[in-house]
């Protein structure tokens, strides 16, 4: 059974990649010439996030984590968006 | 097999739009870049994650979490990039038609 094996274990492989694009996004955040452009990087890291919360879920069978991945969701969602009016008023 | 072909499909998006966000030349063409990443690469391995689980209460907050991602993160985008124009931040220079500065000059 090939599905033992803890080398090809699917969820091992899409953890991995997601650590690896987030150091990827990460040099974005580092480097961005512009706010924005630092901002773009760190939500898209913070969606990477959400997955890797579910995926701890499913990879430890504890139902504590999807709970956290929806709290943080919301907390994705409101952080730009408060920075983003906070920039327009004040420009 | 159906949660292996939704894996495959999730990570690639996910490794094309960390290059994306890397090589593209500015602000505008990296937003969709990322937003290709969010949608498509989190939509497609959250969907593997429900089809891996089963029919549970987990697949059913799995959902619940899609959805709120589906819903909630190309409002950010919107308000990320109409910030961006506003603050004076041009296209690049290989950029052809620029409509939101026709339409609100």
């Amino acid at each position: 059974m090939v599905g033992e094996n803890i080398l090809v274990d699917p969820l091992l492989i899409v953890s991995i990649v997601l650590i690896f694009t987030s150091i990827i996004c990460m040099f974005r955040v580092i480097y961005g010439p512009t706010v924005i452009d630092r901002m773009i990087g760190f939500n898209t890291i913070g969606t990477k996030i959400i997955v890797f919360f579910v995926l701890l879920s499913v990879f430890y069978e504890r139902s504590i984590f999807l709970d956290l991945a929806i709290a943080y969701s919301l907390i994705n969602f409101l952080c730009p968006l408060i920075l983003v009016r906070t920039m327009e008023t004040e420009a | 097999m159906l949660e292996l072909l939704l894996f495959i499909a999730g990570c690639t998006v996910m490794v094309f739009g960390a290059v994306g966000i890397i090589r593209f030349p500015d602000v505008y063409t990296r937003l969709h870049a990322s937003t290709k990443c969010d949608t498509g690469g989190a939509l497609s391995i959250l969907l593997a994650l429900t089809a891996y689980t089963g029919i549970t209460l987990t697949s059913i907050k799995i959902l619940t979490i899609a959805v709120l991602i589906f819903l909630l993160n190309p409002v950010v985008s919107h308000a990320l990039a109409r910030t961006a124009h506003k603050r004076g931040i041009k296209p690049d220079k290989i950029t052809v038609v620029d409509m939101y500065a026709r339409d609100y000059p």
